[in-house]
């Protein structure tokens, strides 16, 4: 097909975005001489349906072949006006963006500089436009199945979501129980439900839906594939007890040789376990796992005269032999939930979390209170003496959080309400306690939160503004070194216990994931969402998802909305049942390739592979591209030595042109 | 040189990282130069170090390539690549003696549009000190 | 080297009924010529040497001779070729492994330990040429020159070419067959070459590529000679896009030699026969070794050494230097 460019160029004032800076008559006067231009307007919005109209009407009228629309970033309208082109018979391709807002108008104040640019930038976009070549995007089937990764409250709505919707949904979860953070909770903050009632019903769910395969106690190894069709792998940890043998009695963990020797992670290390335990009483699933580091048997090959679990168990559940199971599946979409981890305050020394006991995180503080606890609720605490129930308690709040001396300047989001609501907790069951909480701010921004903070201040809880430099002992007492900004006076706070209120991080497991899936992560750590306000839930790899604090700290509401929200995209590509493969993608020329094999060793998504062909009577090698695999990034390209490989729309041929008319456009 | 020479630059910019950072810089109204001429392309790692070399020999002054940071590109690697492609181009064209100051290399991420203006800024300065190519220019540039 | 241990091996490889035939040096018709012989008979093997004059590097007939168009119907000589290779040839063959152009199981190579060539035309200036058959050999401590059948004892470092004085791998780093022991390795020399370029400030460098780069007549012979040059279509050779103009000045110059020199990144082994080659006495070693030199010392990587490597030019280490990034 050889057929002369007919070239409409479309320039947009944007209101005045544009048009204030930009002079756009004399770009448009510009335009039109240059070669191929057959037609070039203005108007106020290009995006808007009449000028989307505008440029239809050309396009059957000036039987126009090649569109140049210069408005704003094509990240923001290049699908609308693909769209608009396609609507009018054109290939959608078949169009170019010139970024005279973003990368123009908006950067520069100068009339004649930033209209001189305009020129340069719209030349250039001839250069390119001329020389593109209509594409077509194919479809390919789509599982109709997702994969949940992390199965806190986040990944468990998600899964329910989308197992609801009747699509089957595999929910993995690395520890032996689902129910992650939320299940730790007391209670919520407002309305103070106890967490676990709200939760438990839900994790019961997930176990008994009918279309989710929960594997807990289980890591994704390996996901490879695109949207719609994603082959992943996932590693189902050895517990060493027989999964449907195993009752849920607990005979083994009370008879185990080192029966509640070591911390619970469910109680922050408040609680003792045993080596074959149950996390805790409402696990999902109910069902009990031997650690490998502590139990006798796994680590030394020897327990007494034989292993007390097993000589106990009347279903004969314990097996020592049980190896790690690998299964394989594949699904369409993936939800990506692995959540939070609290801020470890040892990395602020000056508080003294590794040194006192009576300083703890407001993790602990939930499992302190909790009725379910290490304590069974009682609010009881060393003091490094003796145990006591103190009298005396200080908040403080934005450890680790709004603080760049250890690198995380953004606000954690829940620690201003779980720490009103913890006081409010510690003033039901201590009713004469006193209670302090140092702030730099507090931000109650939620449906209810304001209410809720202020009925706690009511509750005799005082609010002091301060943000404590040092925690100290003298005797017994903890001493609050702080100074209230409001009233600039120094003060020394003698209390019996300080609840540091820890702000959240990125998971040190986020890092595995990341790889897996080919995420980022923004300036704060957590996932990149692929637009901050229009697209939260996506990320960047299409076909995965984010719920939950994995993208960025979130109370429980939000964390649902989310995960509802994720759910809700992924269910997209599933319920079509087919997924779009984008068009810009590599091209190999088999006939001048050399099959040195560069491109494969790059190519990330081991979309290219080497095939035999016959040219000119020997059989050689070349390159191959796999379509539905190739995003079109294009790094083959720039080591293929004879240039045999190129992306599509981003050609050599099509981007020289662009350089030398930037050039020329002095 | 004149005291009004204004160099004359083309850039390369990753769609994901430094495109959407430029797209920033115009969102926040950061203003900066109006010399630097941006070529999107997906990644940094499509940028052809001949690319440069033509845009050198084709009327610019000075050439820009801007991608994510190690780690961040969204194809995961291609950041990487061309890390050591350019990296050795810059030694080459040293070596035959352009200005280190007409090519230079920049991560920008799609939040840093203030470091998108001092790159901007820094490249239109060094190019201007460096003064106009003409040296190394083609003799008749059509497109 | 033992001339008739080679002709005896030769001889016996070529006769091999897998081998098609077998690459090496034979004198050429005058002076101090040395002309690549192909040997596809046993007897053919009489005429082939190894002396201080076998510069060429011939692996560059294993991609130039391959994948000439079969006539329909015709079947290809899926036989092997015997190559003899000194150790600069041996990296490009090594090379030319990782980036596929040839197959392990096409190729026999013979190794010869190389204690270093001549420099032909410090030679022909020195000892100038005659029309009849000259020819120089190896002696304990320099080479010795042989013409009219009169000898001339001529010490090492008087004749050495410089890409030996400059050489690592004087002994073949790939072979099936090795001739004769490995000779010792010597410290290489400092490339004063490529430091006094550098040396030089930005202008003074801009000034002597300028001053070299006009000269060239873009003949293409650099390209042609090189092993590692083989790309069926070279994109110097394209319409489009066009790369390279074809006028010949000194922006296109510039631009070919640029181009040339950095496809060679990370992939040159240094033997040398682009510059021996170009009939402008262009130093294109220069550009070459540079590049090496920063390949090896900023990324600690040579080319040709292990046949299974990762290509450098498509593969990065993710703490490659980056301090020249904004």
């Amino acid at each position: 097909m050889i057929e002369k460019p007919k070239i409409g160029v479309y320039i947009c004032h944007c209101g005045i975005n544009i048009s204030s800076t930009v002079d756009v008559e004399t770009v448009e006067e510009y335009a039109l001489k240059l070669p191929n231009v057959e037609v070039a307007r203005t108007y106020s919005y290009m995006c808007s349906d009449p000028g989307q109209a505008l440029i239809k009407e050309d396009i059957k009228e000036h039987d126009l072949n090649r569109i140049i629309v210069a408005s704003c970033s094509p990240r923001m309208h290049e699908p609308t006006f693909r769209k608009a082109i396609q609507e009018a018979g054109l290939n959608p391709y078949f169009l170019e963006m010139a970024n005279i807002r973003e990368q123009c108008s908006w950067v520069h104040q100068d009339m004649e500089e930033a209209t001189a640019k305009a020129k340069k930038l719209i030349t250039a976009s001839v250069a390119k436009v001329r020389l593109l070549e209509a594409l077509e995007s194919t479809e390919v089937d789509a599982e109709p199945a997702a994969l949940v990764i992390g199965a806190g409250i986040a990944g468990i709505q998600a899964a329910l979501d989308i197992a609801d919707a009747g699509f089957k949904t595999y929910l993995v979860e690395k520890t032996p129980s689902v129910g992650g953070r939320m299940a730790q909770l007391d209670k919520t903050f407002p309305p103070l439900d106890c967490s676990a009632c709200i939760l438990t019903p839900k994790m019961v769910d997930c176990a008994s839906h009918p279309n989710i395969e929960l594997l807990s106690y289980s890591e994704v190894e390996e996901i490879n594939g695109y949207i719609g069709n994603f082959d992943v792998k996932v590693r189902k940890k050895a517990r060493y007890v027989d999964f449907d043998k195993c009752t849920g009695c607990g005979d083994c963990a009370t008879e185990c040789r080192v029966a509640d020797r070591f911390p619970s992670e469910f109680d922050e290390g408040m609680g003792k376990r045993s080596a074959i335990y149950l996390p805790f009483p409402q696990a999902v699933p109910a069902k009990y796992t031997i650690d490998p580091e502590h139990c006798l048997y796994l680590k030394r090959g020897k327990c007494g005269k034989g292993p007390k679990c097993q000589e106990v168990c009347g279903a004969g559940a314990i097996n020592f032999e049980q190896e790690d199971e690998f299964v394989e599946f594949k699904v369409g979409a993936i939800i990506v939930a692995p959540g939070f981890d609290p801020f470890d305050p040892s990395r602020k020394p000056e508080y003294g979390y590794d040194d006192y006991p009576n300083v703890i995180t407001g993790m602990e503080m939930e499992r302190l209170v909790s009725a379910s606890g290490p304590t069974g609720g009682k609010v009881l605490i060393n003091n490094g003496e003796e145990e006591i129930e103190p009298k005396e308690v200080a908040f403080i709040k934005c450890v680790g959080s709004r603080d760049e001396s250890v690198g995380n300047e953004y606000c954690s989001r829940v620690c201003c309400m779980y720490t009103a609501k913890q006081a409010h907790l510690i003033r039901e069951k201590l009713p004469d306690a006193k209670i302090r909480i140092y702030y730099m701010d507090v931000r109650a921004f939620g449906k209810g939160y304001e209410e809720f903070y202020d009925r706690v201040r009511r509750e005799n809880v005082r609010y002091i503004r301060g943000n404590p430099s040092e925690i100290f002992k003298r005797g017994n007492k903890l001493v609050v070194k702080v100074e209230d900004t409001l009233n600039s006076r120094p003060l020394e706070d003698e209390v019996d216990m300080v609840v540091l209120g820890v702000g959240l991080e990125p998971r040190a497991e986020m890092r595995q994931v990341m790889d897996l899936l080919r995420l980022s992560q923004s300036g704060d750590r957590f996932f990149l969402e692929a637009h901050p306000k229009l697209r939260p839930v996506d990320t960047a790899t299409d076909g995965v998802y984010l719920a939950g604090c994995c993208q960025g700290p979130k109370d429980i509401p939000d964390t649902v909305a989310q995960a509802k929200g994720a759910a809700s995209s992924a269910m997209i590509p599933l319920a079509r049942g087919k997924v779009t493969i984008d068009a810009q993608v590599a091209e190999v020329n088999e006939a001048t390739c050399r099959g040195c094999g560069f491109c494969v060793e790059i190519c990330p998504y081991s979309a290219i592979e080497m095939v035999t062909v016959n040219r000119f009577g020997h059989e050689i090698e070349v390159a191959r591209v796999n379509e539905a695999l190739c995003k079109g990034c294009g790094s083959c390209s720039a080591a293929c030595l004879s240039d045999s490989i190129q992306p599509k729309s981003f050609r050599d041929r099509q981007i020289l042109p662009q350089i030398a008319a930037l050039g020329v456009m002095k | 040189m004149s005291a009004n020479y204004e160099p004359n630059i083309v850039a390369f910019l990753c769609n994901w990282c430094s495109y959407a950072g430029a797209d920033l810089a115009g969102t926040s109204r950061v203003q900066y130069p109006s010399n630097v001429q941006i070529i999107r392309v997906m990644c940094t790692g499509r940028v052809n170090p001949l690319y440069v070399v033509n845009a050198l020999q084709q009327g610019a002054d000075g050439v820009l390539v801007s991608g994510c940071h190690p780690g961040d590109c969204h194809y995961m690697e291609g950041n990487y690549f061309a890390r050591r492609r350019l990296g050795m181009l810059k030694d080459l064209l040293e070596f035959v003696g352009v200005d280190s100051r007409r090519f230079h290399m920049s991560w920008v991420s799609a939040s840093e549009g203030h470091k998108w203006k001092e790159v901007v800024e820094k490249t239109v300065e060094d190019a201007r000190e460096a003064g106009p190519f003409e040296g190394f220019r083609r003799r008749q540039i059509d497109w | 080297m033992d001339l008739d241990k080679l002709r005896e091996t030769a001889a016996e490889v070529a006769a091999r009924e897998d081998v098609k035939y077998l690459i090496g040096w034979k004198k050429g018709s005058y002076g101090y010529r040395v002309a690549p012989g192909f040997v596809e008979e046993a007897e053919g093997a009489a005429g082939l040497i190894f002396s201080p004059l076998c510069t060429a590097n011939l692996a560059t007939y294993l991609t130039l001779v391959e994948k000439l168009p079969l006539p329909r119907g015709q079947e290809p000589d899926k036989r092997k070729v015997a190559l003899m290779v000194k150790g600069c040839d041996s990296r490009a063959v090594a090379q030319l492994l990782v980036e596929k152009g040839i197959h392990r199981d096409e190729v026999v190579v013979i190794g010869c330990p190389c204690p270093g060539m001549v420099d032909p035309d410090l030679l022909g200036e020195k000892y100038p040429e005659t029309e009849e058959p000259a020819e120089v050999k190896w002696s304990d401590d320099g080479f010795i020159i042989v013409r009219d059948g009169e000898e001339t004892a001529v010490p090492r470092d008087e004749l050495l070419a410089e890409k030996c004085r400059l050489c690592r791998y004087p002994n073949p780093v790939i072979s099936d067959i090795m001739l004769g022991d490995p000779v010792d390795t010597w410290d290489p020399a400092e490339d004063e070459g490529v430091s006094e370029v550098e040396d030089k400030d930005v202008d003074g460098r801009w000034a002597y590529w300028q001053e070299q780069f006009s000269n060239c007549i873009r003949c293409y012979s650099c390209r042609n000679v090189c092993p590692l040059c083989y790309c069926q279509d070279c994109i110097l050779d394209r319409l489009n896009p066009t790369w390279v103009n074809r006028s010949v000045n000194f922006s296109e110059n510039t631009a070919f030699n640029i181009a040339r020199a950095f496809h060679l990144a990370g992939r040159c082994i240094e033997c040398g026969e682009c510059e021996r080659v170009c009939p402008a006495n262009i130093p294109l070693g220069k550009l070459n070794r540079k590049l090496a030199r920063e390949v090896r010392d900023k990324y600690g990587f040579e080319p040709g050494l292990d046949p299974e490597a990762e290509p450098f030019q498509a593969s990065f280490k993710p703490d490659d230097p980056e301090d020249f990034i904004l």
